[in-house]
């Protein structure tokens, strides 16, 4: 049990960062960013295909792949706080859905359906607990996802660039009003969420299956975490990538349940919003 | 809040749909009298697809059509695309044999089309020559005989590989079960124990489909103590379970798979191959380039610029094979004489095959039963000759 726990921390991690950045975009443009992870998935296929079609260094074409999905994701904002600036949170998520879907289609025809060489940055395990393996992957992605969700917490709380982008969501016109500069903000917002997911499934994928469907379906274990800390909560987006990464580990050593694991993030889902919603009154919560 | 909640509850079920893209499939229209119409079912757009068998029996036509056709009569070849979606896979085969009134279906490769249609093509008469079978549906038919060895057979020569040639012992199996293939992989697994009076020392047959993760499928295998691994996977999923297993320091552990992950692709995705991955090859080995067995075939599909693959292989296979055996044919060519010529055929040997092909009136057709051993090892990216000779199941 405890050997697939830790197993599946490294999956964990990943999840816990893109918890982390689902739950920023969120609070900060309301969005639930459904193409967080399609995003870094084509970043990182841009890299290998640069690595390979172009020969450039590894590290060369993991930095322009991490570039690229966080200018992805920069045009993506751009886009809807252009047009969908008034639009309602269900609208502005809705686009992310197709846009989902279309870059899935597009890496399918820009570098076909099958499986990309990727090269591992980081190889190998780091070390090992009672026999059981720790790999550096893990390590990596578990302190980069708490490292990430304390930077964040930092930069909202004690500089002035957070106290704007709080003021920002919490009441955007009279933030406005008051002369801070909500597009920008906004577009900074989402560039730095799609750097950070890109460069998370960049480091995470050499290491496990790689291809574009699920990689960018990584975001339904994601939203998973983030809806513990009820997409305000980064701290709680963590401990739920986590604890769900960890759960869906230990439950695949046991042969009877191993066939739960992959609709554990939906359990989850479905578990988390029925609790939320118990005290409502069937009337209003309709 | 609630918004957000009601919008994940939306999406968790629409981020469900994956997206396929479309590849052209080009097949003319027409038939009359004339031409003799011969169709295939495959996957050419979807998730998962196969369109090289379909093009290199296509290309083995085109030159049979360059050269005077078969009897003075040109061949008419319908490669159908069935989405890899049921719905289409038996509109496909309704609209080649039932519409275009094709006598044969040559050179298929679909993950599901064996499944969904052959109560069909025993209803309507008309056999069909897999390019490249894969369900269980396609060797046990009595309407259908694949050129390629198959996924079951394969495993029992991979195991067979693993036990005798290599001498491994405590060999587990990671099974990835789609559909009602577990039967078929257990018979598989239990016709090696037969052979060698061996037992796998742990099985696993829970192992998902395209999942994203393996690596407490792996932590598992090793703490249960395997040597070895034999596994049904597909190129990704492999490749995702080898990387586990390099994650987790894992190095010594010796890899049986199946033809399924036999590609150039898959050898330069692997760097570390733990102790080996071996594969007993469904067709001779396409990826030693100098050898006289697969040059014909190599001409052939570089001058169509169709991939070399074991897919092509397959799809050739089959469409030479119906050409020989419609050539023997005296008089008109139609269904019932195409049906009673491969009834009534003779053994044809390839030097791309182990195994003679033969249709005949068998109620299954699962006789190709030799593979030939290759193996990837760690830095190479480069699959290599594990053998001299075929490797096959011995004859009970």
């Amino acid at each position: 049990m405890l050997q697939g726990a830790l197993a599946g921390l490294a999956a964990g991690g990943l999840y816990a960062v893109l918890a982390v950045c689902l739950t920023l975009m969120s609070r900060l443009v309301r969005v639930v960013n459904f193409s967080q992870s399609a995003t870094g998935m084509f970043g990182c296929y841009v890299a290998v295909w640069l690595s390979i079609h172009i020969g450039l260094p590894t590290w060369a074409a993991a930095v322009v792949g991490i570039v690229l999905g966080s200018a992805l994701s920069a045009l993506l904002g751009w886009i809807i706080s252009t047009w969908l600036a008034e639009a309602d949170i269900g609208t502005r998520s809705a686009v992310t859905v197709a846009v989902l879907l279309l870059l899935i289609s597009l890496s399918f025809i820009l570098f076909g359906n099958k499986p990309q060489p990727f090269h591992p940055l980081l190889p190998g395990p780091a070390f090992s607990v009672n026999g059981v393996v720790v790999s550096q992957v893990t390590v990596v992605t578990v302190v980069l996802s708490v490292l990430i969700a304390l930077g964040c917490r930092a930069l909202l709380t004690k500089t002035s660039f957070g106290l704007e982008l709080r003021a920002l969501s919490e009441r955007p016109t009279t933030a406005e009003l008051m002369g801070i500069p909500a597009k920008p903000l906004a577009v900074a917002v989402w560039a730095a969420t799609g750097l950070l997911s890109t460069l998370v499934i960049t480091i995470v994928a050499p290491s496990q299956s790689n291809d574009a469907t699920s990689l960018s379906m990584l975001v339904v274990p994601a939203s998973a975490a983030a809806l513990l800390g009820g997409f305000r909560r980064l701290d709680l987006a963590v401990v739920g990538g986590l604890v769900l990464g960890m759960a869906q580990g230990a439950v695949a050593q046991v042969d009877s349940l191993s066939v739960v694991r992959y609709f554990l993030p939906f359990l989850v889902i479905v578990g988390l919003l029925l609790w939320s919603q118990r005290k409502e009154v069937w009337d209003v919560a309709r | 809040m609630r918004k957000i909640m009601r919008c994940v509850a939306v999406a968790a079920a629409v981020t469900l749909v994956a997206a396929g893209c479309a590849n052209g499939s080009d097949s003319s229209s027409g038939g009359g009298s004339g031409p003799i119409v011969v169709g295939s079912v495959n996957a050419l757009s979807g998730a998962a697809t196969f369109p090289e068998a379909s093009a290199a029996a296509k290309a083995v036509f085109d030159a049979a059509n360059a050269s005077g056709g078969v009897n003075g009569r040109q061949i008419q070849y319908k490669a159908l695309d069935d989405k890899g979606d049921p719905a289409a896979a038996a509109a496909a085969a309704r609209e080649v044999v039932g519409a275009d009134n094709a006598v044969a279906l040559v050179g298929s490769s679909s993950l599901i089309e064996c499944e969904i249609n052959s109560k069909y093509y025993e209803q309507q008469k008309i056999l069909s020559i897999q390019g490249v079978g894969v369900d269980p549906s396609c060797f046990n038919s009595p309407n259908i005989s694949p050129a390629n060895v198959g996924p079951f057979h394969d495993m029992t020569l991979t195991l067979l590989y693993g036990s005798e040639v290599l001498k491994l012992d405590k060999i587990c199996a990671l099974l990835e079960i789609a559909g009602n293939t577990l039967p078929s992989y257990q018979a598989a697994i239990d016709e090696w124990s037969k052979i060698t009076g061996k037992k796998l020392a742990y099985m696993d047959a829970t192992v998902p489909y395209g999942g994203s993760d393996y690596t407490s499928y792996i932590v598992k295998a090793r703490s249960a103590g395997c040597k070895a691994i034999t596994v049904n996977p597909v190129e990704p999923d492999s490749i995702g379970q080898l990387k586990a297993a390099t994650a987790q320091g894992w190095n010594d552990v010796t890899w049986l798979l199946l033809t399924s992950v036999y590609s150039e692709n898959y050898a330069k995705a692997i760097s570390n191959a733990g102790a080996g991955v071996y594969v007993p090859a469904e067709f001779y080995p396409f990826t030693d380039a100098a050898s006289a067995q697969t040059k014909e075939w190599r001409d052939l599909m570089t001058k169509n610029n169709i991939p070399l693959t074991s897919f092509s292989q397959g799809g050739y296979l089959a469409a030479k094979y119906f050409l020989q055996v419609i050539k023997g044919i005296k008089g008109d060519i139609n269904r019932e004489s195409v049906t009673k010529a491969l009834h009534d055929m003779q053994p044809i040997s390839d030097p791309m095959v182990g195994t003679s092909y033969t249709f005949g009136t068998g109620q299954t057709h699962h006789d190709n039963t030799a593979g030939w051993p290759i193996k990837l090892m760690s830095g190479t990216n480069k699959w290599e000759l594990a053998a001299t000779d075929w490797l096959r199941i011995p004859k009970n």
